[in-house]
């Protein structure tokens, strides 16, 4: 990124390869470029020097029509603050990215159905997020975030909001998806919380530290 | 999907309660003052379109060279005109031709009941032909049978004998009876002939009298219609026309026209005419101030809504990074659009049924909501069609645009990108209404000046009544003397009456008759001057009653018998004929009278205001002079009224009486301006109270925003007076400025709005201030309730809440 005269890196010096399946910590002090190197990887984020493959696709090289159906088919996004849409239910929350989608009504009704099942939130579906707590809102977040199945999960501090208890239920629910085969990368602060993924790399002033 | 977006509209509108409100409220005003509008200007344009053969149908306009100067132009031919154009040109298939009745009320007797009627008719056989008519009972067969005939419309049937069969009732005119054979329906609003009662010409044509004299060349009385075949030539079937009447005549001062039947409502050059006309600039203005109240309202909606974009854009980017794509982010913010303006349009609806007594009593219409009807679709459709893209695409645009990432690291985009643009729109509201404010004073102050100029006298005190040729007309000179003369005496025993006078003139306030010719005379004319004069005959009594000023000169004498020769003569009179000095004991011919002028009055208005005052000749006796003006006892208008009525009774008893008070006379003569002064007051008020809602909008919103900026300020010091200033200032500056852009606008437009009228005021500078002032304070008070709210809060709580 270029501010005035003073070229200043973001990031750098990164190389990283990550498999399918795969569950990822990254780790780092604020500042340190956890949270943009997570959205280069979601394709939010521009880069301006480098390569990224995703899938066999040249992601770099995509235009960004391309790249946003890309990221639309294969990643979801959970946030630390959930980022629900407040003028919607539960049930509406989850059902519209399949409505983006194109995905007819009954399908949808099914998918969804299946999805608050699992997640064990059939009985808050008609209700609005802010009447939900803190660990709830962030349940729709992830069950949004699945919904149309993506194969990558990427999750910005995803327990950052949540108690302890609540974190560690969203935590165990991350390691249950992984093991269905969904890769996750997610930024967290607490160690606690790394240790569930299957490695951890750690960020400082926009480099890997070994 | 679409179901989705609308869903999430409603829901959003349901949140922004306030904000919904204000757009609601604002949009449906709007759109119920140009839906009015739109309404009143379609019916306009629709002007006597609805006969079938509208297009083929003319009336024949004659223009008569009176000088090198005047021409006048008459809606009225000779009546035989009618005969030689329906043999002599093949292009003419029908003729039909209409003159009125008679001139001013007329008194149906009803088993002895007297019943004022005006609009009365002779229209010929073929009339019925050529115009379309719905008969509900009778036919036009029957009616054209016999000469003594009449054709009622429905109100008028009802008004006569209520649910009885009207067909075969007699109605007496002066003396004569007549049969009703047929009723037809209420003619449609935009019909040019609003003729309730419609009677044969042949019940004129049968008095030989009548006869010999429509059938002179000379006299020009019926208003002609000609219906042609398909693709005649209007311009080859009037040199024909032009060929039958000169040769006619022998006479080559006249030109004729064609008009095409659905140009007669703007048509605007006659001298006189029967018809209501309407000024197709008057439509053209009212058709813009239509668009104008619509675009201010769709502005409101613009301000908010992309006011608001901060707060939705949070929304936005969560649905772009689940996979919405633009176009679906846009369809989203259209169908919140759509929603508001449909919504809007139902409480337009509500607005406009409510506010239709009021507008039809205005613009004398009789307009109806028909939800059947397909015209007021097509408006509403095309309202609500505009409403949509106005308010629709740009906020859609805007807010569907941004990135997604942005609002999460807190870079605003969007304060820099349109905040200019929505102090552009608040300047053009703000603009349009100080247009109007500045309009709406100089209408007002030019009518005021109207009224004012004829303040010579007190119209309010003045009476007139006319007794009717069929009473005084079967005398000789010296009888009608005596007979007329006995009556103004006895007015004049009446004590609440203080003074009578005797004259010949339909109306001193709008006098539309004149006079040229060679008969007209004076030492110094050149042989082909023959101005255009007004005459009035009145009597000595004349000058006190309306306060004429003697510039030079006497006035007439009781006494003096040599007087019935001479001549009174007003300013403009000696000016433009030019008069050799001295003016007064020059020799002047009127009519081939000679006698010699005794006086010069200062100039007096006798028309109205709109056109210029030109010579007049006031002349002392005619043997035709037989209305009186009667100047009341001030505070016994009433009493006076009932005296002279009293008196009439008495001398004529077998005549329904008739008066009418000055200024009633004078309100109908500029109830078009009256009116035109209303709806635009109405207009401009609408449009202040719209910008006003958005600017109430906006500055909430600017308050809510700079919360925390307050909070932080109070805590450092700030009065409230410095907060108010603050939040306001902003605001004063965009009013400011719009004035800048309103005032030459505004200067332009009245200007020309004032060149209608022959006399008129200047556009003096305090008006400017004036509206100046206004629109200022009306701004600051709406902007200051919202500074004042968020001054006066408790600054903790603001910068807890944050």
């Amino acid at each position: 990124m270029n501010t005035g005269n003073n070229r200043t890196f973001l990031l750098k010096d990164i190389n990283l390869s990550i498999k399918e399946g795969e569950f990822i910590s990254i780790m780092g002090p604020s500042g340190s470029g956890k949270s943009t190197l997570l959205n280069v990887i979601g394709m939010l984020d521009e880069f301006n020097e480098g390569e990224y493959n995703f899938m066999h696709e040249s992601v770099h090289k995509l235009k960004e029509k391309q790249r946003a159906a890309l990221y639309k088919q294969y990643i979801g996004f959970v946030f630390q603050a959930y980022h629900l849409i407040d003028e919607l239910t539960v049930y509406e929350n989850i059902e519209t990215p399949l409505i983006y989608q194109d995905i007819k009504s009954s399908e949808r009704k099914a998918m969804v159905a299946d999805i608050l099942d699992r997640f064990n939130i059939v009985g808050k579906k008609d209700l609005f997020p802010t009447q939900l707590s803190g660990g709830q809102q962030q349940l729709v977040g992830i069950a949004r975030a699945l919904i149309a199945k993506p194969r990558l999960l990427l999750a910005d501090e995803p327990t950052g909001n949540l108690n302890s208890k609540q974190g560690e239920e969203i935590m165990n629910l991350f390691s249950e998806l992984n093991k269905d085969g969904v890769a996750i990368i997610q930024v967290t602060h607490s160690e606690k919380n790394a240790a569930y993924g299957s490695r951890i790399i750690n960020l400082l002033d926009g480099r890997v530290e070994h | 999907m679409i179901k989705h977006y609308f869903k999430t509209a409603w829901r959003n509108l349901l949140r922004q309660r306030s904000n919904s409100i204000i757009n609601v409220a604002g949009l449906s005003i709007g759109m119920a003052a140009a839906l009015l509008i739109f309404l009143w200007v379609k019916n306009e344009f629709s002007f006597d379109n609805y006969h079938k053969d509208a297009d083929k149908i003319y009336r024949v306009k004659n223009y008569l060279t009176v000088n090198k100067t005047d021409t006048w132009i008459w809606e009225n031919s000779p009546y035989l005109l009618g005969d030689d154009a329906k043999q002599q040109i093949p292009e003419v298939l029908n003729v039909c031709r209409t003159r009125p009745f008679g001139y001013g009320t007329q008194y149906f007797n009803i088993k002895g009941e007297f019943y004022p009627e005006e609009a009365c008719v002779y229209v010929d056989e073929e009339w019925f032909n050529v115009f379309d008519y719905q008969f509900t009972a009778g036919s036009a067969a029957a009616f054209n049978k016999h000469p003594f005939s009449l054709i009622l419309t429905e109100t008028k049937a009802k008004k006569y004998f209520g649910n009885e069969n009207p067909l075969g009732r007699i109605i007496k005119i002066d003396t004569l009876n007549y049969e009703v054979q047929g009723v037809v329906k209420d003619n449609p609003v935009n019909s040019s002939f609003q003729y309730n009662v419609l009677i044969p010409l042949a019940a004129r044509m049968a008095n030989p009298r009548n006869k010999t004299n429509d059938e002179s060349w000379e006299n020009f009385n019926y208003q002609t219609f000609l219906r042609l075949m398909p693709f005649a030539g209007k311009d080859k079937v009037a040199k024909k026309l032009e060929d039958i009447i000169t040769k006619q005549r022998d006479n080559e001062n006249l030109k004729i026209g064609l008009i095409a039947l659905k140009d007669l409502r703007f048509e605007n050059d006659l001298q006189s005419s029967v018809i209501q006309h309407s000024n197709i600039k008057v439509v053209y203005i009212f058709m813009l101030l239509g668009i104008l109240l619509l675009l201010i309202a769709c502005i409101n909606y613009v301000n908010l809504t992309t006011a608001r974009a901060t707060l939705r854009a949070k929304e936005v980017s969560i649905r772009k990074i689940i996979g919405a794509e633009k176009k679906q982010l846009f369809a989203q913010f259209i169908a919140e659009s759509v929603l508001i303006s449909i919504i809007s349009l139902a409480v337009t609806f509500c607005l406009v049924q409510l506010l239709l007594p009021v507008f039809n009593r205005f613009t004398d219409t009789d307009f109806t909501l028909s939800f059947t009807s397909p015209g007021l679709w097509i408006i509403a459709g095309g309202t609500l069609l505009v409403t949509i893209l106005l308010t629709g695409i740009y906020p859609a645009i805007l807010l569907s645009s941004f990135k997604p990432l942005s609002i999460f690291r807190g870079i605003n985009i969007l304060q820099i990108k349109d905040g200019a643009l929505r102090k552009g729109l608040v300047i053009v509201q703000f603009t349009i209404s100080i247009v109007l404010i500045v309009g709406t004073i100089v209408i007002y102050r030019q009518l005021q000046f109207i009224s004012n100029q004829n303040s010579a006298y007190n119209r309010s005190q003045i009476l007139s009544v006319a007794v009717p040729y069929k009473i005084w007309g079967k005398y000789e000179e010296e009888k009608r003397k005596s007979l007329l003369g006995s009556f103004k005496k006895a007015l004049l025993d009446q004590h609440n009456i203080v003074d009578v006078s005797l004259m010949m003139t339909e109306s001193i306030l709008n006098m539309e008759s004149s006079s040229s010719g060679n008969n007209i005379d004076w030492d110094g004319r050149e042989k082909d001057f023959t101005p255009t004069i007004s005459f009035f005959h009145v009597d000595t009594s004349f000058k006190g009653i309306v306060n004429l000023e003697m510039i030079a000169g006497r006035w007439y004498q009781p006494w003096n018998t040599a007087d019935v020769h001479n001549a009174v003569l007003n300013e403009t009179a000696v000016r433009e004929l030019g008069i050799r000095k001295p003016v007064v004991g020059q020799r002047f011919v009127s009519r081939g009278d000679t006698g010699v002028i005794i006086g010069v009055v200062k100039d007096f208005y006798y028309k109205s205001l709109h056109e210029k005052i030109g010579p007049v000749v006031i002349k002392t006796f005619d043997v035709n002079n037989s209305m009186f003006l009667i100047k009341t006892e001030p505070g016994k208008i009433k009493e006076a009224q009932e005296a002279a009525e009293k008196v009439w009774k008495d001398f004529f008893p077998e005549e329904p009486y008739a008066s009418g008070f000055l200024d009633e006379e004078f309100d109908k003569l500029y109830r078009a301006d009256n009116k035109a002064s209303a709806l635009i007051w109405g207009f401009s008020i609408i449009a202040i109270f719209i910008s006003c809602l958005g600017l109430f909008g906006l500055a909430a919103f600017t308050a809510q925003k700079r919360n925390k900026e307050i909070g932080i300020r109070k805590i450092l010091g700030a009065s409230i007076t410095n907060i108010v200033s603050l939040l306001s200032r902003e605001f004063v500056y965009m009013v400011l400025l719009s004035m800048l852009i309103a005032f030459p606008v505004a200067w332009f437009a009245m200007n020309s709005w004032l060149e209608n009228f022959a006399y008129r005021i200047n556009i003096a500078w305090w008006i400017f201030l004036t509206a100046a002032v206004l629109s200022l304070t009306i701004a600051i008070i709406t902007v200051s309730i919202q500074a004042i709210k968020a001054a006066v809060a408790n600054p903790v709580k603001s910068l807890k809440t944050e």
